[in-house]
């Protein structure tokens, strides 16, 4: 028990310390733009403007979550020993894990707020824009909405880790940079391997299709994500596989910066 | 025969210079005991060796040669560092906090229950007399006000052994009488206490036995009562000049 308190005190700092620190700018950001959109879109487009304001919208809503994510993740060790804050945690007895987890926690749980607040200002902007408030069509709005956010959030969570992992042995900008490329290069999915065979060089084929297994798949999420803006629904095995996926690959970044942690020293 | 609570053996360090990855050694064969209840300063010049002593007592630092015991138990340890508290030097705490939930941060950490939590809490914002800034962000404390919450969370757990860096930095003159009252009383319930400082009179009043490092190595040691006994001394400054000078007088 003593040890969840730990996690939990070290998740709630850091919610708290994201939440009052910048979060507030990025979703000012994200109301001006999804707005200015609304609007253009509302009095130029005939027809499919919903289904561009609500595919702009989850896109800026993934990117300014990502960016929560990346900017916010790699500071998150970085910072603690810049201030010198972290000799107060580990002078107490708190273990590399409960500091990870705690840090990991609280990101995610700042980047959920985040996005469900991004969320209901895109399903308000939506609900405005359609002039249609029937309950039965605005709940249809919610539900698709809130299925395209999850799979974006399953995203987030991956690359919170990323940026977690990272953030235990590199500086920020370096952090930005690896978990960026990771990031990105996770989208280009089965490109890598065609990537490979039109380089008709053996060694890149077998280099980049040995990136690509150990990658984690998002071109596979956003074609998901992609189906469900035109109502096609992963049956609940894709999804139980996904969620499966995405808490593997956390888990084991999540151990490799707790390992890290335990074995830093604090000069 | 009294327990020993801080036992360094041969403790040495190295650290590499991150740029030309020279190693430099910062502490060198650094043999020292404390026993239950009593109050140590370490005292030395800039650069002497003293946070980084203290660092591998409390584990943030890997001794590169030697060990510690802390409470009978590898420096680190979880069990022991339940037991002890912790003031670093200039801390620089979380500036988005308040001072209070800093100090529910700091008893989290320690598992301690909400109720007992909460009355240590009250019990010590009082005691560093904090009672008016409780409830502000620390962005807006000074450095003194920064210094009591230190001092406040590093009690929270209420230690059996506390390790204070430079606890008078920042301090004001009222300040550093309130941190010698702190200690007067830590002392009278047998809290053993472990300090870095460069002002002598505080040690001198404070402390029961003194070290003094000097360029990694610990030059001298003695009871603060037999510094002046026996004459040869006039105060603890003229000791201390003449450790770092290598003229330490036999007592």
């Amino acid at each position: 028990m003593k040890q969840i308190n730990a996690v939990k005190a070290i998740a709630l700092n850091t919610f708290r310390e994201t939440v009052r620190d910048r979060i507030l700018y990025a979703l000012i950001f994200f109301a001006l733009v999804v707005t200015v959109l609304g609007i253009i879109l509302g009095s130029l487009s005939v027809g499919q403007d919903i289904r561009i304001l609500k595919d702009i919208g989850l896109a800026t809503i993934s990117v300014i979550g990502g960016i929560i994510a990346v900017f916010a993740g790699t500071n998150l060790v970085y910072k603690e020993l810049e201030r010198r804050t972290i000799y107060i945690i580990f002078t107490k007895p708190v273990s590399g894990w409960q500091f990870v987890l705690g840090k990991y926690i609280g990101l995610c749980l700042c980047v959920f707020v985040m996005v469900a607040a991004m969320g209901a200002f895109l399903t308000l902007i939506i609900t405005i824009s359609t002039g249609n408030y029937a309950l039965p069509v605005v709940a249809h709005q919610i539900i698709e909405v809130g299925q395209e956010l999850s799979l974006i959030y399953l995203e987030l969570l991956f690359v919170t880790a990323l940026a977690t992992f990272f953030s235990t042995f590199s500086t920020p900008v370096m952090s930005v940079l690896f978990t960026l490329s990771i990031w990105l290069a996770g989208h280009l999915g089965k490109s890598l391997l065609e990537l490979g065979k039109l380089s008709q060089n053996q060694t890149l084929e077998q280099f980049l299709t040995v990136v690509f297994y150990c990658l984690p798949d998002f071109a596979g999420l956003t074609q998901i994500r992609g189906h469900l803006l035109y109502g096609i629904h992963p049956g609940l095995e894709v999804m139980l596989y996904l969620i499966t996926y995405v808490l593997a690959y956390v888990l084991m970044l999540l151990v490799l910066a707790a390992i890290v942690t335990e074995r830093k020293e604090f000069t | 025969m009294a327990d020993v609570v801080i036992q360094a053996t041969n403790l040495s360090k190295e650290l590499t210079v991150s740029l030309s990855r020279r190693k430099v050694r910062i502490l060198s064969g650094l043999n020292l005991s404390v026993l239950k209840g009593e109050t140590y300063g370490l005292i030395g010049p800039n650069g002497a060796g003293k946070t980084t002593s203290l660092k591998l007592m409390l584990g943030l630092l890997r001794p590169s040669e030697g060990s510690v015991e802390i409470l009978g138990e590898p420096a680190g340890h979880k069990g022991a560092l339940a037991r002890l508290g912790y003031l670093p030097e200039n801390p620089y705490f979380y500036s988005h906090l308040t001072g209070r939930e800093f100090l529910d941060f700091a008893g989290e950490l320690f598992g301690i229950p909400a109720k007992e939590k909460r009355e240590r809490m009250a019990e010590l914002i009082a005691t560093v007399k904090l009672e008016a800034a409780a409830d502000t962000q620390m962005r807006k404390y000074s450095k003194g006000m920064l210094q009591r919450l230190g001092i406040a969370q590093s009690l929270i757990n209420r230690p059996e052994v506390i390790f204070w860096d430079e606890p008078m930095s920042g301090l004001d003159p009222i300040g550093r009488r309130d941190v010698r009252e702190i200690l007067a009383r830590l002392k009278e319930t047998g809290t053993t206490i472990f300090f870095n400082s460069h002002l002598l009179p505080d040690v001198n009043d404070i402390c029961d036995r003194v070290g003094v490092l000097n360029n990694g190595k610990l030059v001298a040691e003695d009871l603060i009562k037999n510094i002046s006994a026996d004459g040869n001394y006039k105060d603890l400054e003229e000791y201390f000049l003449d450790a770092v000078s290598d003229k330490v007088r036999p007592a």
